[in-house]
């Protein structure tokens, strides 16, 4: 015992001991899951997982004839490219507006933070009752104002413009408050400058703010492309992939390959590998742009 | 003399210190897991009766009842680490994916008092397979249909004549409408599988019968499904009916003249206070049918024989009548308006005094209680997620004319079918 306390305790080895509750938790958690992720997409796997049939690169191959896990890549894209951009300019323009500190600014970062800390379901069923083409609210003020009914919960071409909303008032606090916490860091020396120099907001916003914060803007631009590819509890809360499937993302698709239907984890895990290899792919591109730029 | 009084005392003494033994061997404690789904409202009343039988039972059993949202996962999770619960209440249907992790309980009715004769045949029949017996059942979901008696009368019809063929379906959907109120006389949802599967195996039979040794999809050219897709894309068309995912939530604000949906739909409207009728489905062209899904008891394989048998005890008691003739089954049915699945149980006065489980338990008992597919085809899960909502939604949103989608159904039944022939 006394030998190993000795040898942990050299300098050269005791950082091991530091990063290893880390490194243990990744293994359990992320890289070994991952590992059996891709060693079940080339088996056949009930759901029970007691028997396991080798098929190869089947599942892929089925996977890319499947109609549905098409569609569900095209309504992940468009859901992407609707949510991203607004996301993170959206964010960065708020997170300006409330950088000082002042009461009013404090009160209105708590408004944009309050749906992140709600729950996914909570607010999935807030919305769709007030979307509620019947009974909702804002049917009823369209109503009053004469403007008809807009079926926005049951409309393909329109449910998923609905979606996304939903998606970005949800989580766009986070990426304000982020913003604000990088736009704080600017040095305030800047600004003073570019008053004297006859700046004004927005000149500051584009000359100053933007390129101070690019760091945070790649890294919520990351996360959010990230987050989007992988969209399933707002969908499944809201429309489970309706009408007519036009709602249903991969992840949507690939969780009830697994679980709801016909549970089968082998096509579903070969499913999650091909969305795990669009989402390093699009990463790295966007990593190795960033890097490009600092330098 | 005295020696004989002495030898008589040790006696009694021995005997007496040897009862008590004997009396902790039979109620050794035991304690057995118990998994299940039941988030809802009826959870709670779940949670009260099994601490009620945890207090009330001499034989040391203690129930460790564990409720989960995600109780599929996270059986299929234990079960893959050849872990898992003593006793799970689930759907009937289960034994057609977790089969080999059941065991047989068909010997529930020699080992406890409970009677087989008391328990309607054919719902045993639904938790059965071959000789084996995997579910004991708890719960009979039916579905009926529900109509708000005061649009009938709004619309002058007759709020104590519901339809009874759904040629008057339709004929009164187009009569309850009033776009001027946002009220649409049918209530039938192109979100909600289980609602048009009811419906449209009374149109068109079974989409999945047994052919000889083989099975066999009925989509392609079925005149009672055409018939049902046609009158669902009219009603739509007409503006008799909503394209809507949500129509239990129309129906309990009164916005539905008639729906079809399980006797959870009576909770939103006695909630929200509307007044309704409730009756059997109208019968179709494929004849009389008492379409359900059974939820049931089942004893998984990682029990032993003593958990087993405490399970088994726990079963009996949830069936045992008291002296008041009332039981936790007819309490549970009363509480939550499920029609009940014994003859003793229907008997009970109070059950018939309900007339919601009057009405619900109408449904002739004798006629064929499989839901959708044959009861015995293990791909009916496959059906109804894949098969259905594709059919459906394609005619609702004109991606695809009536003979496409049964034709595109057809494809995909086929698919399914090759995989258990």
């Amino acid at each position: 015992m006394k030998r190993i306390m000795k040898y942990w305790n050299q300098p050269s080895t005791s950082p091991y001991v530091f990063v290893a509750p880390s490194i243990i938790l990744l293994l359990m958690f992320s890289v070994i899951p991952l590992l059996t992720a891709f060693g079940l997409s080339l088996f056949d796997v009930p759901i029970t997982m007691n028997k396991a049939d080798f098929v190869g690169l089947e599942n892929f191959t089925d996977a890319f004839k499947d109609r549905r896990f098409i569609n569900s890549l095209k309504i992940t894209a468009i859901f992407t490219l609707l949510e991203v951009p607004i996301q993170v300019i959206g964010a960065l323009i708020v997170g300006a507006l409330v950088s000082k500190n002042n009461a009013r600014n404090n009160f209105f970062r708590a408004i944009y933070f309050l749906p992140v800390v709600c729950s996914a379901t909570a607010i999935g069923i807030m919305w769709r009752m007030i979307l509620h083409s019947n009974i909702g609210f804002v049917t009823a003020c369209l109503q009053t104002m004469g403007l008809g009914r807009i079926n926005f919960m049951n409309t393909p071409g329109l449910t998923i413009f609905v979606v996304s909303f939903i998606s970005v008032w949800r989580s766009f606090g986070i990426s304000a408050v982020i913003y604000v916490t990088a736009i704080q860091q600017v040095p305030s020396s800047l600004y003073e400058a570019a008053q004297m120099d006859g700046a004004g907001p927005i000149r500051q916003f584009c000359s100053i703010t933007f390129p101070s914060v690019r760091p945070t803007f790649w890294y919520i631009l990351m996360t959010r492309f990230a987050g989007a590819l992988q969209i399933f509890d707002i969908i499944y809360i809201t429309t489970n992939g309706g009408p007519n499937y036009t709602t249903e993302s991969t992840v949507t698709y690939i969780y009830s390959r697994a679980f709801s239907s016909s549970s089968s984890m082998g096509y579903a895990s070969a499913m999650s590998v091909i969305l795990f290899g669009v989402i390093m792919v699009i990463t790295i591109m966007m990593y190795r742009r960033m890097n490009k730029e600092d330098a | 003399m005295k020696k004989k009084v002495l030898a008589l005392g040790m006696a009694a003494l021995m005997a007496a210190s040897a009862m008590p033994t004997m009396s902790v061997a039979a109620e050794e404690p035991i304690t057995i897991s118990f998994w299940n789904s039941f988030t809802g409202a009826d959870g709670d009343m779940l949670v009260e009766l099994v601490d009620k039988f945890n207090e009330e039972n001499e034989d040391g059993i203690t129930v460790d009842m564990d409720i989960s949202a995600d109780f599929n996962s996270q059986l299929s999770t234990a079960f893959a680490a050849e872990t898992g619960p003593t006793m799970i209440l689930s759907s009937s249907a289960y034994r057609f994916t977790y089969g080999d992790y059941l065991q047989d309980v068909s010997d529930v009715f020699d080992k406890t008092t409970l009677d087989k004769s008391d328990f309607i045949q054919s719902y045993l029949d639904y938790c059965s397979d071959g000789d084996k017996t995997f579910f004991v059942p708890f719960q009979v979901v039916g579905y009926y249909m529900y109509w708000n008696k005061d649009l009938f009368e709004a619309a002058g019809l007759d709020p104590e004549t519901p339809p009874t063929t759904w040629e008057e379906w339709e004929s009164m959907a187009e009569q309850l409408k009033d776009e001027s109120k946002n009220v649409y006389g049918s209530g039938i949802s192109y979100d909600y599988a289980y609602q048009i599967a009811h419906i449209m195996q009374r149109f068109g039979g079974l989409a999945v019968t047994k052919d000889g040794d083989a099975w066999k999809a009925n989509f392609a050219d079925n005149e009672g499904y055409t018939e049902f897709l046609n009158m669902y894309k009219t009603l739509i068309d007409d503006q008799a009916n909503p394209v809507e995912a949500d129509t239990d939530s129309m129906m309990s604000a009164g916005q539905v003249g008639m729906t079809v949906g399980g006797p959870w739909v009576t909770a939103g409207l006695d909630t929200a206070g509307v007044n309704y009728g409730i009756g059997l489905i109208p019968q179709g062209a494929a004849g009389d049918m008492n379409s359900v899904e059974v939820l049931g008891f089942a004893v998984t394989t990682t029990a032993s024989e003593e958990e087993k048998a405490a399970a088994y005890k726990f079963i009996e008691w949830w069936n045992t009548a008291d002296e008041e003739g009332s039981s936790p089954a007819l309490e549970w049915s009363l509480a939550n308006g499920f029609p009940a699945y014994t003859y003793s149980v229907q008997e009970n006065e109070e059950y018939q005094a309900s007339p919601k489980l009057s009405a619900m338990s109408a449904a002739n008992p004798d006629a064929p209680t499989d839901f959708i597919v044959d009861s015995n085809f293990a791909g009916i899960n496959s059906i109804i997620s894949d098969v259905i909502p594709e059919m459906i939604n394609s005619v609702a949103f004109d991606s695809a004319s009536v003979e496409e989608a049964l034709n595109t159904a057809q494809e995909k039944a086929d698919e399914i079918v090759a995989e258990y022939n």
